[in-house]
This record gives structure tokens, sequence and C-alpha cells, in this order.
């Protein structure tokens, strides 16, 4: 009835009991602060982009440009047709426009002074011209001058810095032609050394139309300056009625919204996102701890609830007085967390480029939401994994005070090994039809979620088996207590590890998953890639530059060297569809790719054929002697006959047109790979030191065995794997500390017990000893069913996950990488014991005696 | 009369022991000598804060003193650090406590040898069936210590206790928590093993009962060896004690109390 006494003793209890809470503050402060950086995180990196695209198009008041685009499936941005540059000197005579400059805009990626590619691990590597208008131009020179002749170059500061160049230097220029370029200037981004990590070489419009575009003549855009008093729709207005056909006019604003929508809808969502995601992992942990924590303080202080209850205080009162401490803990953590994710994110800031993911730079932002939305989910974590202890704890008979309580028999019920076994079945049947026969992502995702609930409630059953067979190697008499104690109390053990395993599932989840994309990479650079070197010029994202097309035939011309064959990448709606084309030499690319069974044939496709992956083939009803209709990004519309339809499409991608029908609606030409297969009797040696001193004239591309491809292919997913255990190693960190503070709870309930061992002659080290066995037995339930519970997730997942016959992904077991998970989960139960061992140790023999 | 074994299994010399400083200053152990000769039993008693406990303690290299010296045989436990006395511990003395002498997740089989467990050695197995049977507790091995009685538990401590052949036993109110018949049992068990085997046992204990299965006992007041009684039968005892309780004069008042004390250290 009385609330205020209730509160009362929820104080004094915490302030009794502080340091049993510590676990608890800890794993809702990371779990809050993780959730805080992410959002504050994104927010930040939205706002910095956003400042970045309205600086890079801040004096445009209208951007002119061609209406038709072509999306590719699965591509973020679509390829736009270019423009008449010649439209700019027109435009510049409209009435109301102060300037008219076209832009010109292309890939370029610069070689620092050592050979190496600058950037290109995400954000674009660009090239352009330099355009006089300040206005217009979104850089500034901030050194030398701007470039007036062939072959000079201005480079933003943040990319000569990178690149080691200065003014007067010269290098190569990748467009992907490599182009000798001198730096005469060095230029700024809104004052920043660049806009954000992108590196930008601006060259002279002439060099730029060379370079950057298909044919003189063309440019990416034109970039237009309104008259004073002329309002930027004004002036598209204005701008509107002297287009041709084709293009269209937007205003400055709304170009920039254009690009900013893109990166964020596209990129940033994604990105945020995929963070949620793992501070939902660290938060899921969190729970497990904290309920954890309040379950054993529960039990140990049954006698505590009983005499309350005796003394006559209600059943609600205990259970509110137990909530309140909750609650009390988890507004402390979770204000504590908040400010801890504001400098996670400030953390973050400096992680990303750590690992290979630059950001652009700028002043965190702190919405309300970031700071409402943790602090929400820290006090319902927290109230929630203390609400069934609670309940408990209020169910306490008043009867229990006189009651020893010694023996705890909880967790290995039948009831609950049936309904985990009922659930566990489900499960595997659930996934088993979602991945078997046509895969249903739906299906196995729901099977997955049960699969994990069923090892949850399987825990304490599986506990006691499971420490008795892992603990069965430990002989001596301090291993063998380690163990029992361990046994003990099955559902404790159980709620320990689960934290454990939970964090472990989701790094075993994505070991194997990226394993199996490289398992995957490997089988088909082994199956489809014919040749004996590749050559390629590895990016992310929007980076890089591809590979010059003249690289090709210079490569072919060595007596070396049998096949050299490019694959370059163009763009159409096919149909109405938009999709990539691999423009190529379709019979020499037959030479160093397997393409499987061919019906029809690849010679003579001429300007007006077309070669077609059978999977795609048969999806949109083509065969040998259909016909298609190709529209390009120029706006025009041509009938292809299919002539060839081709059984594998991993490297040579759906579509293949010959480089005579790409020609009159190509962009920048690049070849993203050059396959080389060797003449007859040329070493490997040999061969690849042949093509490599080619390779070096055209922009050091990579040139790489078979191995080295596959291997560079899965690049990506090796990042992607360290990011992502740099993620889950909070949740690991926040499952240690899970299994300390029970360990410490633990202790401080056996006082008696270890004052009696120290008595009869256990030494403080094999007393360490015991309580670092008993942890690392814990750990090792949690880690073992964690690589379990995670191998099977991962094989639904790479099940799941659509494809089938060629395309469906390979199944790998990395042992070598899990063995390494397993040895880290086991280390770090014995990292877990490191305090409570050295706490149990230090016990005053006659004190733990004595303790009641 | 009695006479002294050649060489004591433990004894304390001058032993001192003060607990808090200043005003809260409590002297539990105001220069006891006291010897606990090998191969015998001796009781000690005394009223409540006579310092008994913390005499045995000491000791039994449980405690340390503040002054003056413990040894077990010739081993001054003062010159041992935390863990060579944790060796000692296990290797040469016996506990038995009041309660609470088990761990419950060991069997009573695994109780018993858990201090040569401890030490990594070889269970004598010969010598473990005597004991077993000597507590009579066969059938009981592979049970676990919450299905025993209290009587049966603490005669699974004597056994344990005894289990490492040690040269002292020490036992602190083992029949504290025990009905009068259990707590008989085990005196006796612990009568019958010093005189069958030679062993040497110190007990602490309040209860004339108890005590009067010793060979000798030693009385304790505020913290000073006040007498000693070899022979002791129950109502010796106990009339020795309410000498306590009704003139606390000799004992409290004057340390040398030559008419009581024959003095420990000879």
């Amino acid at each position: 009835m009385n609330a205020p006494a209730t509160l009362r003793l929820a104080r004094s209890s915490l302030r009794a009991h502080r340091r049993r809470f510590l676990g608890t503050f800890a794993a809702v402060l990371l779990g809050v602060a993780f959730l805080t950086g992410t959002l504050v995180m994104g927010d930040t990196l939205r706002a910095s982009f956003d400042s970045m695209f309205t600086g890079a198009t801040r004096g445009t008041d209208a951007v002119v440009r061609s209406a038709t685009t072509v999306t590719a499936a699965g591509e973020a941005q679509g390829t736009r047709g270019p423009v008449d540059a010649a439209l700019a000197e027109r435009l510049a005579r409209v009435p109301g426009v102060a300037a008219a400059a076209p832009r010109i805009e292309g890939a370029g990626q610069l070689l620092a002074a050592d050979g190496t590619p600058v950037g290109g691990k995400g954000p674009p590597t660009l090239a352009g011209n330099w355009i006089e208008d300040d206005a217009l131009n979104p850089y500034r020179l901030a050194e030398g001058r701007e470039p007036t002749a062939p072959g000079e170059a201005v480079v933003n500061r943040g990319a000569a810095k990178a690149a080691g160049l200065t003014v007067g230097d010269t290098t190569v220029l990748r467009t992907p032609d490599p182009v000798k370029v001198t730096v005469v200037g060095l230029a700024t981004f809104g004052g920043a050394d660049g806009m954000g990590q992108v590196t930008w070489t601006g060259l002279t419009r002439a060099d730029a139309e060379r370079y950057l575009t298909a044919r003189p003549g063309e440019a990416t855009s034109i970039a237009v300056r309104a008259g004073p008093g002329v309002s930027q729709d004004e002036l598209v207005a204005a701008l509107t009625p002297a287009l041709p056909d084709g293009v269209e006019a937007i205003t400055g604003q709304r170009a920039a919204e254009e690009n900013t929508e893109m990166v964020s809808g596209r990129f940033l969502d994604l990105f945020t996102t995929f963070l949620l995601v793992f501070s939902g992992v660290a938060v899921l942990v969190s729970v497990f701890t904290i309920h954890n924590t309040f379950a054993v303080l529960v039990a140990q202080r049954t006698r505590e609830n009983a005499l309350l209850r005796a003394l006559g205080a209600a059943r609600r009162q205990v259970v509110t007085g137990t909530l309140a401490e909750a609650l009390a803990v988890g507004l402390l953590a979770s204000l504590s967390g908040l400010l801890a994710g504001i400098g996670v994110a400030a953390g973050l800031q400096a992680l990303f480029p750590a690992v290979g993911f630059p950001f652009p730079e700028g002043d965190l932002v702190v919405a309300g939401t970031s700071l409402a939305l943790p602090l929400g989910v820290g006090l319902a974590v927290c109230a929630g994994s203390a609400l069934l202890p609670a309940v408990r704890a209020g169910r306490t008979a008043p009867l229990a005070a006189l009651r020893e309580t010694d023996v705890d028999g909880s967790g290995t019920s039948r009831r609950r090994a049936l309904t985990g076994s009922a659930l566990l079945a489900t499960a595997v049947g659930t996934v088993l039809a979602g991945v078997l026969g046509t895969p249903s992502l739906w299906l196995a995702a729901t099977g997955a979620a049960l699969a994990v609930a069923a090892f949850v409630v399987l825990g304490p059953v599986a506990a006691s088996l499971a420490v008795r067979m892992l603990g069965r190697p430990l002989r001596g008499a301090n291993r063998g207590l380690a163990r029992r104690n361990a046994l003990r109390s099955p559902g404790r053990t159980a709620a320990t590890a689960t934290a454990l395993m939970v964090g472990v599932a989701v790094v075993t989840l994505f070991t194997v998953f990226g394993a199996s994309l490289k398992a995957t990479m490997d089988r088909t650079v082994d199956r489809s890639f014919a040749g004996d070197v590749a050559i390629g010029a590895p990016s992310f994202g929007a980076g890089g530059s591809g590979l010059s097309p003249r690289l090709a035939p210079a490569v072919a011309a060595l007596p070396e060297v049998d096949t050299a064959v490019g694959l370059g990448r163009g763009v159409a709606e096919v149909d109405g569809r938009g999709r990539a084309l691999t423009v190529t030499d379709p019979v020499a690319l037959a030479r160093t790719l397997d393409l499987g069974e061919v019906r029809g044939s690849l010679t003579g496709l001429g300007t007006d054929g077309l070669a077609v992956a059978a999977d795609e083939a048969a999806d949109n009803g083509l065969a040998p002697g259909r016909t298609a209709e190709l529209t390009f990004t120029d706006g025009s519309r041509r009938t292809f006959t299919v002539r060839a339809v081709y059984e594998r499409s991993d490297l040579a991608g759906d579509y293949l047109v010959t480089r005579e029908a790409w020609a009159p609606h190509r962009t920048q030409d690049a070849d993203r790979l050059v396959a080389v297969s060797f003449a007859e009797g040329v070493g490997a040696e040999d061969g690849k030191a042949a093509v490599t001193e080619v390779a070096d004239r055209y922009g050091h591309p990579e040139v790489q065995t078979r191995d080295e491809y596959a291997a560079a292919s899965a690049g990506g997913i090796d990042m992607m794997l360290t990011l992502v255990y740099a993620l889950l190693a909070l949740a690991v960190l926040i499952a240690l500390l899970g299994i300390a503070n029970t360990l410490t709870l633990s202790v401080h309930e056996r006082t008696r017990e270890l004052g009696l061992l120290r008595a009869v002659g256990q030494t403080r080290a094999q007393l360490r000893a015991m309580v670092r066995w008993e942890s690392v037995l814990v750990a090792a339930f949690g880690t073992v069913g964690g690589l379990v519970l995670g191998g099977f997730l991962g094989w639904v997942l790479v099940r799941a996950t659509d494809g089938s016959g060629d395309s469906a992904l390979a199944f790998a077991v990395p042992a070598v990488r899990l063995a390494a998970v397993a040895l880290v989960g086991l280390m770090a139960g014995a990292v877990a014991a490191w305090r409570p061992a050295r706490r149990a140790a230090r016990l005053e023999i006659l004190r733990a005696i004595a303790t009641e | 009369m009695t006479t002294h074994a050649p060489l004591p299994a433990a004894r304390v010399v001058d032993a001192v022991k003060v607990y808090g400083r200043g005003d809260t200053e409590v002297r539990a152990l105001d220069g006891v000598s006291v010897d606990f000769p090998a191969g015998r039993f001796t009781a000690v008693m005394g009223p409540s804060g006579s310092g008994k406990s913390t005499l045995m303690h000491c000791a039994a290299g449980l405690d340390t003193l503040t002054s003056g010296a413990a040894l077990v045989g010739d081993t001054d436990l003062s010159t041992l650090d935390d863990r060579r006395l944790t060796l000692l511990r296990r290797d040469r003395i016996g506990f038995v406590f009041q309660a609470f002498n088990l761990l419950p997740t060991l069997t009573v089989a695994e109780n018993i040898t858990l201090p040569l467990d401890l030490a990594g050695h070889a269970v004598d197995r010969r010598r473990f069936d005597r004991l077993v049977d000597t507590v009579g507790l066969r059938d009981r091995l592979h049970h676990r210590p919450s299905e025993l009685s209290g009587g049966q538990q603490q005669r699974v401590a004597v056994a344990r206790a005894f289990a490492g052949d040690p040269d002292v036993v020490f036992a602190d109110e083992p029949t504290g928590n025990l009905d009068s018949r259990s707590g008989e049992e085990v005196l006796r068990l612990l009568g019958r093993t010093v005189r069958d085997t030679g062993r040497t046992v110190v007990m602490v204990t309040h209860d004339p009962v108890a005590a009067a299965h010793a060979d000798e006992v030693i009385f304790l007041a505020d913290g000073r060896l006040v007498d000693r009684m070899t022979g002791p039968t129950a109502d010796r005892v106990l009339d020795r004690m309410k000498a306590f309780d009704t003139g606390t004069g000799p004992g409290a008042g004057h340390p040398a109390a030559p008419a009581l004390s024959r003095g420990g250290a000879t």
C-alpha cells in the first residue's frame, strides 16, 4: 500500500548492493550508448551529406540535363545521357540567364606518386572540366592556377594530400585511359579539402571532352546561373522553351535534393539500418544479462522478501520494489549511455575510415529522437528484463524465510524440455520448408527466429548435459569443483551463457555467410574463368575508373598471349527493363570464359545482335531468333535479334553486345575486366610478367592470377566482416559482463563454501582457477551453442538467398575462423572470471566461515 | 599424574590477539601459552568471549596472532606466507566446524577426500575404507550432504578431517548444532580415533558433556589460560564452569591466578 516505503526499500537495497548492479548498469549503458551512437551518427552523416551537396550546387540556379536515364536492375544510380555542350552558348543568351557552362564529369582516378590508385573505396573518384565561372564552379583554387593547356590539372587538396602530390608534380589520371597530367593547382571545396572523401581532378574543357566523354561536344549537364532578381523557378521556366527534345531543366535546389536523397535514401538508410540491427543484437544480449542479474538477486533475496511478506508487505509491493530498483538502474545507466553514445558517434567517425569506410566530416548532430528513443529503450529493457524476476519475488511465500534455500532445480523441468523440443522441431520444419524446393526468405526467417527461441528455451535443459560433456576432459579437484559449480544451477548457467550464445551466433552467422560468399566467388572463377590471368582495377562503391579499352588490344598483341578480351559495361532498357550490358568481343570471350552450353552462335552478332544468358532469357521469353527492343541513354531505340543463349552468366553478365553495336550509344568507355589466356607453351610467370609490363603503361591496373582474381573479388567481403566483427565486439563484451556479474553474485552466494575450501587447504591460486574454470565452462557452453545456432542460421541464410542452379550460393564452413571464434569465446570466459576470481580469492577465511 | 608427550603436536607461546584499535580495542587473547600434546584429545573450554575460538583459529593457521607464536610441530606459522600456510592446513591439519562442513556439490566420498584431491595426492584405498567404516558411512558414500542428517554430516566432516593423516585435528564446537544423541556419536568417534590410532584432536566447546570426552580440558577466561583439568567428567567441568559465572574474580582480575593455573608453558 505504502509506495514510499517500497521505494525506500528499493533505494536502500540499491545502495547496499551497488556492486551487484555494476553488470546491469554496464550492459544497459553499452546498449544505450550503441543505439544513441548509431542514431547520432546517422543524423550527422545525413547532415554532412546534405551540406556537401548544397555546397556543390550553391551558385548553380538551374541544371540542364538529358531527360533520359537508364537504371539497370540492382543499380543505385541510373546512367543519364549526355547533352550537347554547345547548348550552353545558346542558353547563355536566354533572358534571365547570367551565365551557362557545360559541366563534363566522368570517372577519373589519380595515381599517387608511387603508382598506386588514390581513393576508390566507396566515394566516387571523379574528373571534370574546370569551370571558369566562379559561382558555377564549387571548387576554389587554394594554390597554383587553373588548367589552361592540355595535360594540366587542378586536384582537390584532400586527394593531393592522399596522393602525395604538390603543384608542379606529374602523375597519371585513369579516365580509364591513362592521361599524363601535371598538377598546376590545388582546389578546396566549400573551404574544406574536398567534397567529403570524393577525389576530383579538374581539366581543361578540351581535355575533359576528350577523355571523359564518348564524343567531343558532349557534356554531362549544363550549369546555369540566374541574372539578378531572377528566382530559380523563374529561371527554369525561362530555360524550358529553349531546350531541345529529351532535355530538361531543374532548379539548383532540386539537383542538390536529388543528390542528398540518392545518398541518404540508398546508402545511409541501409547503413543506419545495418547499425541498428547490431544495436538490436547488443540490446538483446543486454536483456539476457539483466534478466539473469535480477533472477539471481531475487533468488538470493528470497529470505529477505519472505520476511517482508511475513511482516505484511503485499505481493504488489515486493514486485514494485524490485521493478523500482530495475528502473533506477535503467535510468541512471541510460543517461550515462546517452552521453557515452555521443562519444561512440565521435568514435565511429574515427573507426570507419580506419576500416576503409571513409565518411565526410562534420559536427555531430544530436536530434531529440536520438536521445528519447535510446532512453526509452534503456528503461523498457531494464523494466522488461526485471519483470519476470520481480513477479517471482512477489510470489515468495512468507514461509520461505524459514527454509534453507540451497537446492536449485531450475530449468530442467520436463515441460521446458518438451516445449523446447517442439519449438526446435517446428523451427527446423519451417526452415526446411523455406529452403528446400522454392526458397522462401519469409518462411526461412520465421524458422530462424523460432530456432533462436528454441535455443533459449532449451538452454537450461541443455546446460547440464553440455557442461557435463564439455567438462569431462577437466581433471583435478579444482576443475571438478568448477564443473559442479557450473552445474548446480542449470537455469542460471543457461541464462548467463545465452547472452554469449546470441553474440557468438551472430558472429558465426556472418562468418559462415561471408565464407559462403567467398566460396561462391571461388567457384565462379573456378568454373567460369578459363583464362590464365585477369586484369582489373579493384574498387568499391562509386569509386574507381575501370580499365582503358585500349588495354585489351595491346595485351592481345603480345606474342605470349593467345586471347585478351575486355569486358566493358553498357546499359540499356531491354524491352522496357533496365539492364546492364556486357560490351565485348563475344567470340574471344568464349575462349577465356566458360559460358557453358551455347545455343545459337556467338559469331557475327554485328551491330544488331545480342547474346542472352539462359536464366535471363527464360525469364523474359527470349530465344535465338527472337527480337528485343533496346533503348539507350541517348534516347535512341534499336531492335536487336537474339543470336545466342549461353548458360553461365556469373562473370559474363546477362547480355552480350559487340563494341560495334554499343559504339553509337556509348558513354565514357571503360572495361571492368580484361580476361587473358596465354599462348601455347607460355609459362605462368613469363606470361604474367609480359602482361604486367603492358598493363603498367595503361595506368597500373592489377594483373591477377586466377586465385588472386578470386581473392580480389572477395576482398569486399573481408572488409565487411571486419566491420561486422567490430560491431559485434560490443555484444560479446556485454555478454562477458553478464558472465562476470553472475559469477560475482555466485561467489558472494558461496562465501561460506569458499571459506571452507580455503580452510581445508585450497590455495588462492587454486580457488582462482576454480572460478576461472567455471567461467570458461559457462562460456564454452555459450560459445558452442552460438556456433551451432549461428552455423544453422548461416546455412538457412545461404540457402534462402535467392538464386538456384548456377547462381545459388555455395555453403562453406570456415573451420579455421570458427575455431578462432571458439577460442575467443573460451578466452573471453577466462577474462570474465578475472575480477570475480580475484575477489573470491581475497576472502578472509574466518569471515567467510562466519558468514550467515 | 599426567605426563607431557615429548613433542607437542601444536602449541601457542605468549599468544596475543588484539582486535580493533583505541577505544574499540579487544584483547581476545592476552598472553596464552599452551601445548597440545600429540596423541591426546584436548578440549578448550570457556564462557562466550573467553577467546577459545580465537585460540583455535590462530593455532590452526586460520588467523594470525598479534604477537607471540603459534606452532604446528616445530613449524612457526608466522613465518609462512598465505600459500604455504594453506598447504600446511591442507597437509598437516584437519578441521571440523560447527556447521557447514561439507561442499553441497560433492558426494560424501568426495568431501572426505577433498584435502587429498586438492593436494593432488592419490587416495590410499585401505586407509579410506578403514576411515569410512570407523565413521559408519559406507552406505552413504555416494549421497550428497543435503541427503544426510546433521549427525551424519558431522561424521563425514570428522572423516574428512582425518583423511589426510594430519598432525592435529581442530574441531570447533563440532556438536553445537546436533541433538545430544548425534553429538554423543560424533564425540565418541573423535575420542575413539585418538585412542585407537594415536591422533591428536583439539576441540573447542562450551558443553561440559562434550568436554568430558577429552583427555584433558583447558579453561580460558578473558583471553587467558585459567585452568587445566585432566580426566574430566561432565560434573567436574560443569562445576569449574560455574565458578566462572559466580566468581569471575580470580580469572578476570588477576592474570597470574596462581592457584588455578599451572601455566601452559613450562
